[in-house]
């Protein structure tokens, strides 16, 4: 009868691993590929990204995948394709099995005799992959078609900011849709109530609830020069790192401080490779475990992180700026009005000014001690309250 | 991996070498094989392997690997090397290193790329049906062929009063193989077996491969070829439900196959004649695992709703009172069998557990464990939010009523002894334990009982093979 402990309950654990859902950000700046053409074209890019998606879908059977290509105007979804009646469409795809007949819907006029080719040949290919793919592919060349001369040639970055706030919006969305509160419930109950007053509240019970699905970011990035937008992508990396959503960073070019902080802070791996024809392998070996196989694995060191910030002013990288007291905004050089430009605040620049700043030995000052004070431990300014009141 | 899968595994895993080849040959199997039938950290280890240029060396995988998953990684290793999709080779005299068979990786890298002209996902049909059916027909005619089959089995020993009646029209087929895979007994009326609670219990997904398993093991007598039934199996997992898709493809064996899966409830045919088929939901899940299921978006909450007993309907009370919300025959059936059901309204029946009910159902041969699995799995979705789900003191009292009728429980395998020295006893004492096949040890008489004995033959022939640094 000893066998039978009530602490050797046996409790149901889910089989296997939670379902992953991977976000995968993109970067199409056309500046970018056109210098890497040589070495990796974007066609190849996409085609090794297309192996590791299905690779990927493969390893889980509830897996997903949300594909956001970060353009140099704008963030723009790859996969799923948004219904174009409502920008925030909520698709569910769970392996895309329904998305299938939206996305040829939406590209019947486009294109069909791109649609029929892919089906006729799906009796080669899972249908699932060859449904991702061929969305993947048609919003990509869509995406292409429709960048004008005149959108290259006013900027040389890319949108990776509003990228990444997509890809954390839809996380936070299937997360909601995974919650094992019955979905159909929460659904009712994020049209009836107040959707933010909703959001709030599932964000407060995350801990007691049973995670149902690790997200996790994978940026392909190529850009350099981010620093402008160093602010949004900032708050993007704090909201991950606050969801406990890592962001991988595979570089092939460029090299930018932000990024590699972004892996740093939220736990992702960040790689740059040297070679970068062996994408394929990177991606298989280093980016594919999700959180579950991670545990289980030595992941790649992210070496030296450059915690450089960029000021707000003029976003350079700084190694040493001035900060707003008020408001911690970093500035590269002193205000010329002596006012803060994020928070108004009109600061005292005078001492932070002085060349050298002078080390001013302290006064000693002595206290006056008030009789019938409490007497507080000697090097301790901080108040402490006499005594709890009691309720009675 | 789960539940549902691993009697698959199971049954792969005894196939020989050979047979594993002429598999691998479909990447569609390989693609349905790494899906569903690894361990996760094997999914892994594959997937670094795919387009390496090279075999893998043994101690680079181990440096990639922590030292504390080492239990996990000796598993991983053991499934694949026993589904022959990776073998150690000797690189040079002191390297060794692994490498995916090359059959298996030809066939997922063409999977993964959609390349080669292989067919083996199905060729969907051209021509338009005239007699289109949709996704909502399929669900209702896989649920009722699944659950008539359901209450054939269960309709004697329920009780119900119309019991007799359900299940007439499972076909004769259907009703050889129950029996031959021991969940009737047909004697003296059609009476549920051990095994055939254990099956009722189980999910959709493992009862329908519980059955194929059988049907498997038949094949070879009716002079099917093994390899032809199982490809044909993982080519309907990987199929779009609601496509029709043309049998112009298939094999006398696989053309046989339709005719019973379409009893089975797991294929749609218009007639017998019909040169098209529609796979059913049972069919399109095959390869998807319970927590695909479990997560799955809410049309096939919907579409199964009554079939896979819905998305939890039972709630308990930590007084032993339960309340099921269901008016499905089957689950008041499969709930009379181990509860008392004193009331039934229009949606909900309600009874209790006491301990008569429970060592009855103890009695018939189903085990406390399968109980409590079946109430989780089914519990309501206000229960789910709990953790655990079920009462605790529900669940001691279930096992405790169990415990009372048993005192000795046997288990079949393989004792281990006559070991040379202590570091060799220690050694094997550790693989065994992180295989999780130890079942009794005794030091000092360095005696060690395990209830497998595969890997661990394995394991000591590598061995002796590869002497210790």
């Amino acid at each position: 009868m000893n066998a039978i402990d009530a602490t050797d309950r046996h409790i149901k654990t889910s089989d296997g691993p939670p379902p992953s859902l991977l976000a995968i950000i993109l970067d199409t700046n056309p500046h970018a590929w056109a210098h890497l053409s040589s070495t990796l074209p974007l066609s190849k890019a996409v085609a090794n990204l297309l192996v590791f998606i299905n690779a990927h879908l493969a390893s889980g059977n509830a897996n997903e995948v949300a594909v956001i290509a970060s353009h140099s105007q704008r963030a723009q979804w790859l996969y799923p394709t948004p219904k174009p009646s409502s920008p925030r469409s909520t698709t569910t795809t769970s392996n895309g099995h329904d998305s299938s007949s939206q996305n040829r819907s939406r590209n019947r006029d486009m294109d069909m005799a791109n649609g029929t080719t892919a089906l006729s040949d799906s009796a080669n290919k899972y249908r699932p992959f060859a449904t991702i793919e061929h969305a993947i592919q048609t919003n990509l060349t869509a995406l292409l078609s429709t960048t004008t001369a005149t959108d290259l040639s006013s900027t040389t970055t890319t949108l990776i900011g509003g990228a990444l706030s997509t890809a954390l919006t839809y996380i936070a969305k299937s997360t909601i849709r995974h919650s094992p509160v019955d979905p159909t419930l929460t659904a009712a109950a994020a049209d009836a109530t107040n959707p933010s007053a909703h959001l709030a509240d599932s964000d407060g019970t995350a801990s007691t609830q049973r995670v149902s699905l690790t997200s996790r970011i994978l940026v392909l990035s190529v850009s350099g020069d981010l620093a402008s937008q160093y602010i949004p992508v900032m708050n993007a990396i704090f909201a991950a790192q606050r969801q406990r959503i890592p962001i991988d960073i595979l570089k092939l070019a460029g090299d930018t401080v932000l990024l590699q902080q972004a892996c740093d802070a939220t736990g992702g791996i960040y790689m740059a490779p040297a070679a970068p024809q062996g994408l394929l392998q990177y991606l298989m070996m280093a980016f594919l475990p999700d959180a579950v196989a991670r545990r289980a694995l030595v992941l790649p060191g992210a070496g030296d992180v450059d915690f450089r910030a960029a000021c707000f002013c003029h976003r350079r990288v700084v190694d040493v700026g001035f900060v707003c007291s008020v408001c911690l905004s970093i500035f590269c050089e002193p205000l010329t009005d002596a006012t803060c430009l994020t928070c108004g605040s009109h600061l005292s620049l005078a001492t932070a000014q002085t060349a050298a700043p002078a080390l001013i030995p302290r006064k000693k000052k002595k206290r006056k001690r008030a009789p019938g004070e409490a007497v507080t431990p000697a090097g301790s300014n901080t108040p402490v309250p006499g005594g709890t009141p009691t309720h009675a | 991996m789960s539940a549902s899968t691993s009697q698959a595994l199971d049954y792969l895993e005894q196939l020989p070498g050979a047979t594993h080849k002429k598999l691998y040959q479909q990447p569609s199997t390989a693609l349905a094989v790494f899906r569903c039938m690894l361990p996760h950290l094997a999914k892994t280890i594959v997937m670094a392997m795919l387009y390496m240029t090279g075999p893998f060396p043994v101690s680079d995988l181990d440096a990639w690997i922590r030292p504390d998953a080492k239990a996990e990684r000796d598993q991983s290793i053991t499934v694949l090397e026993s589904l022959h999709i990776m073998s150690t080779v000797q690189e040079s005299p002191k390297v060794f290193a692994y490498k995916l068979s090359t059959g298996f990786a030809n066939s997922l890298r063409q999977a993964l790329t959609g390349g080669g002209n292989h067919k083996s996902f199905g060729v969907p049909c051209n021509a338009p049906d005239k007699h289109k059916v949709d996704v909502a027909f399929l669900d209702k005619y896989a649920r009722e062929q699944w659950e008539s089959i359901l209450y054939y089995m269960v309709g004697s020993t329920s009780g119900l009063r119309d019991g007799q009646a359900l299940g007439q029209n499972v076909g004769n087929g259907t009703k050889k193989l129950l029996e031959l895979g021991n969940f009737v007994n047909v004697r003296h009326g059609v009476t549920i077996t051990k095994t055939g609670f254990t099956f009722l219990l189980q999910e959709v997904n493992a009862q329908v491969w519980s059955l194929l398993i059988v049907y498997l093991k038949q094949a070879p007598g009716l002079g099917m070829s093994e390899v032809d039934v199982l490809s044909f199996l993982f080519m309907l997992g990987s199929l779009e439900l609601g496509q029709d898709y043309s049998t112009t493809n298939l094999t006398d064996t696989q053309l046989q196959m339709l005719e019973d899966l379409n009893d089975f409830g797991i294929v749609y045919r218009q007639s017998k004649e019909s040169t098209r088929f529609y796979p059913t939901r049972l069919a399109t899940t095959l390869t998807s695992d319970a927590g695909a299921l479990q997560n799955a978006s809410t049309d096939f909450d919907n579409a199964l709703r009554s079939s896979r007993a819905g998305k939890g309907y039972i709630i308990i009370e930590t007084n032993y009172r339960l309340y099921a919300y269901t008016s499905s025959l089957l689950q008041i059936a499969v709930l009379n069998l181990f509860s008392r059901l004193t009331t039934r309204f229009p949606n909900l029946v309600s009874g209790k557990l006491t301990k008569e009910s429970v060592q009855r159902a103890i009695a018939y041969g189903i085990e406390a464990s399968q109980i409590i699995d079946y109430l989780t799995a089914h519990a309501h979705p206000q229960m789910q939010k709990n953790n655990p789900v079920l009462p605790p003191t529900v669940m001691d009292q279930i096992r405790l009523w169990e415990y009372e009728g048993e005192r000795i429980r046997t288990t079949t395998g393989y004792l281990m002894k006559d070991f040379n020295t202590e570091a060799e006893y220690k050694d094997l004492l550790d693989y065994a334990k992180s295989l999780g096949v130890l079942t009794w040890k005794n030091d000092a008489k360095r005696l060690l009982f395990v209830d497998r004995i595969e890997q661990i033959s394995q394991y000591l022939t590598n061995k002796k093979r590869r002497p210790e640094p």
